[in-house]
C-alpha cells in the first residue's frame, strides 16, 4: 500500500488546490486580467439601460470609440478596475466576514474553515468583480454545511441572512463549478488533537500537562483564523500547518514533536559506516539495526530539514494573520479607509452579465428551454450519429460557439505534472 | 491599460463579423501548443475575445424571434463562457454520450465513450434535479462526489474519471464502465451461475480490500450490499454508490442511524446508535459473505422490528453480557425470549462450504458488539485467504452473460433506498410488535 504521503497526493486538495506561491499569484493575475477583459467587452456591448434605446437603433455603433455626437451617456467610459492586490484585500475581508458569520451561528470548526476555503478557492479562478462576494459568502457557508454535515435547513438558514432561498441556490452550482466539483477540504484540526495526544504520551511531558493544554488552546485559536486568512492551505499540508501553529503557540513542543518523529536520524551517522558489518552483534540485534538504518534512510535528516523548512515558512505566513488580527478586519477606521473605497470601486466595475446571480440563473434556465434537450439523446438519432449528443450551450449557435472552446485547461497543465511543489508530508499519520 | 488589446480586435469583428473566423482558428491552434507546466497567461485572453466575437455576431444578426428578453435591462441571454465554464466545456467534449442504460428518479445512466478513443467506454451518471428536494444540489450527489473525488486509484472502488455539467446545471459523473452486472445478479441466478469456495474467496477479497481502503481513508460507505458491488469486464469487483458515504466523525459528533439497507444493517444502527465506526460496514460485509454462500439474503427482515428479531434468533440476542452498554442505546429493544449467541459450530452446517477458516471469518464479522467485530484490516490478515482453495483468478470468475449493462444502469441510477423513512415506533410499540410476531 502506498504511503500516507502518496495518498495525500491523490487528494483533491493536493491535485487541484495546491500551488506554489508563484503559480498562485500568476493564477490570480490571470483571473483579474481575464475579468477586466470580459467586463470591458460586456460593458461595451451591453450599454447601460439608460442608453439602450439609442443603441437598439444602431446595435453595431462603435461603442468603444468616442461618440461623434458628443453624447456622454452612450459612450460608457470603462470604469477603473480592481487590481489583483485589491481583489485579494477584498477577498480577505470577505473571508473574515465568513468566519465572523459562522462564529455567530456557532458552526463547528470544520464548517467554518471549509466555508472560508470554498470562498478562497472560488476566487482564485473567478474574479470578485465577476461574482458578488457578499452573496457568494452566504452560498459558500450554506454549501459548507451541506458538505460537512450532510444537511441544513435552507429556509431557516436564509432567514438568518435575510435572503430568499432562491438567492442562495442561485449561486450553489456556480460555487460547485468554481470548486471544480471537489468538495473535500482537509483541515489541520484533527492533526492538532493527535499531536497533543502524542506529546501527552511522552513520559517527561506528563508533569507538564498544563503547558500542553495552553499550547493546544492557543494553536487551535490560530488554526481557526490564521491559515484561512493566508494562503497556507494552498502551499502546505494540514500537518505542516498544524506544526506551524503549534510552533507559534509553543515552539518547544513543535520541535519536540519533530524530534520524536525523526528520532532515527540520530542513528544515521553511526550506521553509515557499518552497513553489512556484523561486528559480533547478535542476529536479532543486527536485524534491528538494519531496520533502523532503513528507517533512518527513509525519514532521515534531509527529510527532517525539509520539514523544518516548510514548518518555518508556514509559521512565517501564519504569523502575518494571528488571531489578534480579527479586530483589525472589523476595525471601523480600517473598513472606512480600506474596504469601503474598494467596495465602491467594485460596484462600478462589476460584471453586468454575472453580478445578479438570480437573474443569471433565470437566463440559464431560459437558455435550457430554448435549446434542444440533450437528455433525449437516446431518441434523437440524428444528433447521436454525428457523435455530438452534448450539442452546444446555445442551441442554434452551437456550432459557432464550439470554436470558442480552446483545447486547453485554463488552469494550465494538470497540476500533478507541475514540478514546483510543496514539501511532501512525512507526518501523514497526523493528517 | 492592459484591457485595450483585448477590446479592439473585438470591435473590428463588429463591423465585419465574418472575418473573425480565421483569427479564432489561429488562437485555437496556439492554445493547443502551449502545453508547458506553467499557467498560461494567454490562455484566458485569447478565447475570451473569440467568445466575445460570437456574442457580437449574435447581436449584429439579431433575430427578433430568438431574442426572448422582454425587458430592456435584461442582458442578452447569450452568455459568454467564463474560463471555468470553458474548462467545463472541454471536459464535456472529452466524452460522447450514447444510449441510456437506465432511468431513475435520482439519476439517469448513459453509456458513453471517450471522444479521442472510442474504444474506451465510460458510464455517465447524470444527476437529476430532484423535485422533492428543494434545497439545491441533493445531499446524495454531494456525498458521492465528495468521496469519489478522494478515493482514487484503488482497483476495487469505482473510479470517477471526470465531472462536468450539462445544460441547466445538471451534474454528470463520468464513471468507470462496469459491464458485467453486479454480485446480486450472480447470487440470484442459481440455475445458470455456479460458483464455489474459491470464487467466493476472490469476491470477498476484493470487497474486503475496497472496504479497507475506504476506512483507511476515513470514509464510511454505509450502503454495502450485493447490488452495489459491480463487476468490471475483467471480473474485478468494484464497490460503487457512495451516495450515503461520509467521513469519520470526530468523537462527540452525532451521525444518523438511518443508513444501510435494512438486510445489511448492523444491530447498533437498528438500536439507533448515533456514534459508530467502520464496524457498521463490516457487518454488511459479513451479510454479503453469508449471502454469497447460501445464495439468498441471510437476514431478510421486512421491517426493522423483524430485522432485529432475525438477528436475535440467528446470531443471538444482544445483552449487557455480550455487548456492554447495548441496553443504553436509544432504541434498544429485543424480543423477550433471549437466544444465546451461537458459536462457530452452529454455522458450520449452513456455511461450511467456505471451510472452517471461512466460517471463523464470517462469525467474526457478525460479532454483535461493534467493538468486538473484526476490522477490515484484521479481515485481510485472516488465515482464510491462505488456506485452500486459493481465490479464483479474476479472469476465471463465473460471469453472467447479458444484462450486465442494464444492471449497471439500474444500480447507478437508484436512489439510495436506505433513507426510507421507516416508522421506527416507540420502544413500547416495538415490544408489542415482537409479541405479535410470535
Amino acid at each position: 500500500m502506498a504511503t500516507e504521503d502518496a495518498r495525500y497526493r491523490e487528494s483533491s486538495q493536493y491535485r487541484l488546490w495546491s500551488f506554489s506561491p508563484t503559480q498562485l499569484s500568476a493564477l490570480r493575475e490571470k483571473t483579474n486580467a481575464a475579468a477586466r477583459a470580459r467586463i470591458s467587452d460586456r460593458l461595451l456591448s451591453h450599454p447601460l439601460p439608460a442608453t439602450s434605446s439609442r443603441d437598439l437603433s444602431a446595435p453595431t455603433s462603435n461603442a468603444n470609440t468616442p461618440d461623434p455626437d458628443g453624447n456622454g451617456n452612450s459612450t460608457p467610459a470603462l470604469p477603473e478596475f480592481l487590481t489583483p492586490a485589491e481583489e485579494l484585500t477584498l477577498v480577505g475581508f470577505y473571508i473574515s466576514e465568513t468566519l465572523r458569520a459562522s462564529e455567530m451561528l456557532h458552526y463547528a470548526d470544520e464548517i467554518k474553515a471549509t466555508a472560508a476555503m470554498f470562498l478562497k478557492r472560488f476566487y482564485i479562478t473567478n474574479s470578485i468583480m465577476t461574482y458578488p462576494p457578499q452573496e457568494m459568502l452566504i452560498v459558500a457557508l450554506f454549501f459548507a454545511c451541506k458538505v460537512e454535515s450532510g444537511h441544513v435547513n435552507l429556509s431557516e438558514y436564509t432567514k438568518t441572512f435575510n435572503k430568499s432561498p432562491e438567492e442562495v441556490l442561485a449561486g450553489e452550482f456556480l460555487l460547485c463549478q468554481g470548486l471544480r466539483f471537489a468538495f473535500d477540504v482537509k483541515h489541520p484540526f484533527r492533526a492538532l488533537r493527535g499531536a497533543m495526544m502524542e506529546l501527552a504520551s511522552l513520559k517527561d511531558m506528563q508533569a507538564d500537562l498544563k503547558r500542553l493544554d495552553a499550547a493546544e488552546a492557543r494553536a487551535r485559536k490560530i488554526l481557526q483564523f490564521s491559515p484561512l486568512m493566508t494562503d497556507a492551505y494552498f502551499h502546505y499540508t494540514p500537518s505542516q500547518i498544524m506544526l506551524a501553529a503549534l510552533s507559534l503557540a509553543d515552539r518547544g513542543l513543535a520541535e519536540r514533536l519533530i524530534q520524536e518523529t525523526f528520532h532515527f536520524v540520530a542513528m544515521e551517522g553511526n550506521s553509515a559506516d557499518t552497513p553489512g558489518a556484523n561486528g559480533g552483534a547478535g542476529e536479532g540485534n543486527n536485524n534491528k539495526n538494519r531496520a533502523n538504518e532503513e528507517k533512518a534512510a527513509i525519514i532521515g535528516s534531509h527529510l527532517r530539514d525539509k520539514v523544518l523548512g516548510a514548518v518555518e515558512a508556514c509559521r512565517d505566513m501564519l504569523s502575518r494573520e494571528l488571531p489578534e488580527r480579527k479586530e483589525h478586519w472589523t476595525n471601523k477606521p480600517f473598513i472606512k479607509t480600506q474596504i469601503t473605497p474598494l467596495r465602491k470601486k467594485l460596484l462600478k466595475c462589476k460584471d453586468p452579465e454575472r453580478w445578479n446571480l438570480v437573474e443569471l440563473q433565470r437566463v440559464r434556465r431560459q437558455q435550457k428551454l430554448d435549446s434542444d434537450d440533450e437528455d433525449d439523446g437516446g431518441r434523437k438519432v440524428k444528433k447521436e450519429e454525428d457523435g455530438d449528443v452534448f450539442g452546444g450551450e446555445l442551441g442554434h449557435s452551437a456550432k459557432k460557439r464550439k470554436v470558442t472552446v480552446k483545447e486547453e485547461d485554463p488552469f494550465g497543465e494538470p497540476l500533478r505534472k507541475v514540478t514546483v511543489k510543496k514539501e511532501e508530508d512525512p507526518f501523514g499519520g497526523m493528517l | 491599460m492592459a484591457v485595450s488589446p483585448l477590446v479592439f480586435p473585438t470591435s473590428s469583428s463588429l463591423t465585419s463579423p465574418l472575418k473573425r473566423q480565421p483569427s479564432q482558428q489561429t488562437t485555437t491552434t496556439t492554445g493547443n501548443n502551449s502545453s508547458n507546466g506553467t499557467p498560461n497567461f494567454g490562455g484566458f485572453g485569447a478565447p475570451l475575445s473569440a467568445a466575445k466575437a460570437i456574442l457580437s455576431n449574435n447581436n449584429s444578426h439579431q433575430d427578433p424571434s430568438s431574442s426572448f428578453s422582454s425587458s430592456a435591462s435584461t442582458p442578452s441571454p447569450s452568455l459568454t463562457l467564463d474560463p471555468i465554464e470553458q474548462m467545463n466545456e472541454l471536459e464535456k467534449r472529452k466524452y460522447v454520450k450514447g444510449r441510456k442504460l437506465g432511468e431513475g428518479t435520482y439519476a439517469n445512466v448513459y453509456l458513453g465513450h471517450s471522444r479521442s478513443d472510442p474504444s474506451v467506454h465510460v458510464a455517465i451518471k447524470k444527476i437529476k434535479v430532484q423535485a422533492q428536494y428543494n434545497d439545491g444540489l441533493a445531499p446524495d450527489a454531494v456525498r458521492e462526489l465528495k468521496h469519489l473525488q478522494e478515493l482514487r486509484g484503488h482497483p476495487n472502488i469505482i473510479q470517477l474519471y471526470s465531472v462536468f455539467s450539462s445544460k441547466d446545471q445538471n451534474l454528470n459523473l463520468v464513471l468507470e464502465y462496469l459491464p458485467l452486472g453486479d454480485l446480486e445478479m450472480l447470487i440470484k441466478d442459481v440455475d445458470r451461475v455456479r460458483y464455489g469456495a474459491g470464487d467466493i474467496k476472490a469476491w470477498m477479497g476484493m470487497l474486503t480490500r475496497a472496504v479497507w481502503f475506504c476506512h483507511e481513508n476515513y470514509v464510511l460507505h454505509r450502503d454495502i450490499k450485493p447490488n452495489n458491488l459491480l463487476i468490471a469486464a475483467d471480473g474485478e469487483v468494484k464497490l460503487a454508490d457512495f451516495g450515503l458515504a461520509r467521513g469519520f466523525c470526530d468523537p462527540g459528533w452525532r451521525m444518523t442511524a438511518n443508513v444501510i439497507t435494512r438486510w445489511y444493517r448492523p444491530p447498533e444502527l437498528l438500536f439507533g446508535a448515533r456514534h459508530y465506526s467502520g464496524a457498521v460496514d463490516i457487518w454488511s460485509v459479513g451479510m454479503v459473505f453469508a449471502e454469497l454462500i447460501i445464495r439468498t439474503a441471510y437476514l431478510p427482515g421486512n421491517t426493522e422490528v423483524e430485522q432485529i428479531a432475525l438477528i436475535c434468533k440467528q446470531i443471538g440476542t444482544p445483552t449487557e453480557d455480550n455487548w456492554p452498554g447495548v441496553t443504553q442505546l436509544r432504541e434498544y429493544t429485543v424480543p423477550s425470549e433471549i437466544t444465546p449467541v451461537w458459536g462457530k459450530e452452529a454455522y458450520m452446517g449452513r456455511f461450511g462450504a467456505v471451510g472452517s477458516e471461512g466460517v471463523d471469518l464470517l462469525v467474526r464479522t457478525l460479532a454483535l458488539d461493534p467493538k468486538k467485530r473484526i476490522t477490515a484490516r484484521e479481515m485481510l490478515e485472516h488465515k482464510w485467504w491462505r488456506t485452500e482453495p486459493k481465490p479464483t483468478r479474476k479472469e476465471d470468475l463465473p460471469k453472467k452473460s447479458g444484462g450486465g449493462e442494464e444492471k449497471m444502469g439500474a444500480d447507478l441510477k437508484r436512489r439510495n433506498g436506505v433513507l426510507e423513512e421507516e416508522n421506527r415506533g416507540s420502544k413500547v410499540a416495538r415490544k408489542l410488535d415482537f409479541g405479535a410476531m410470535k
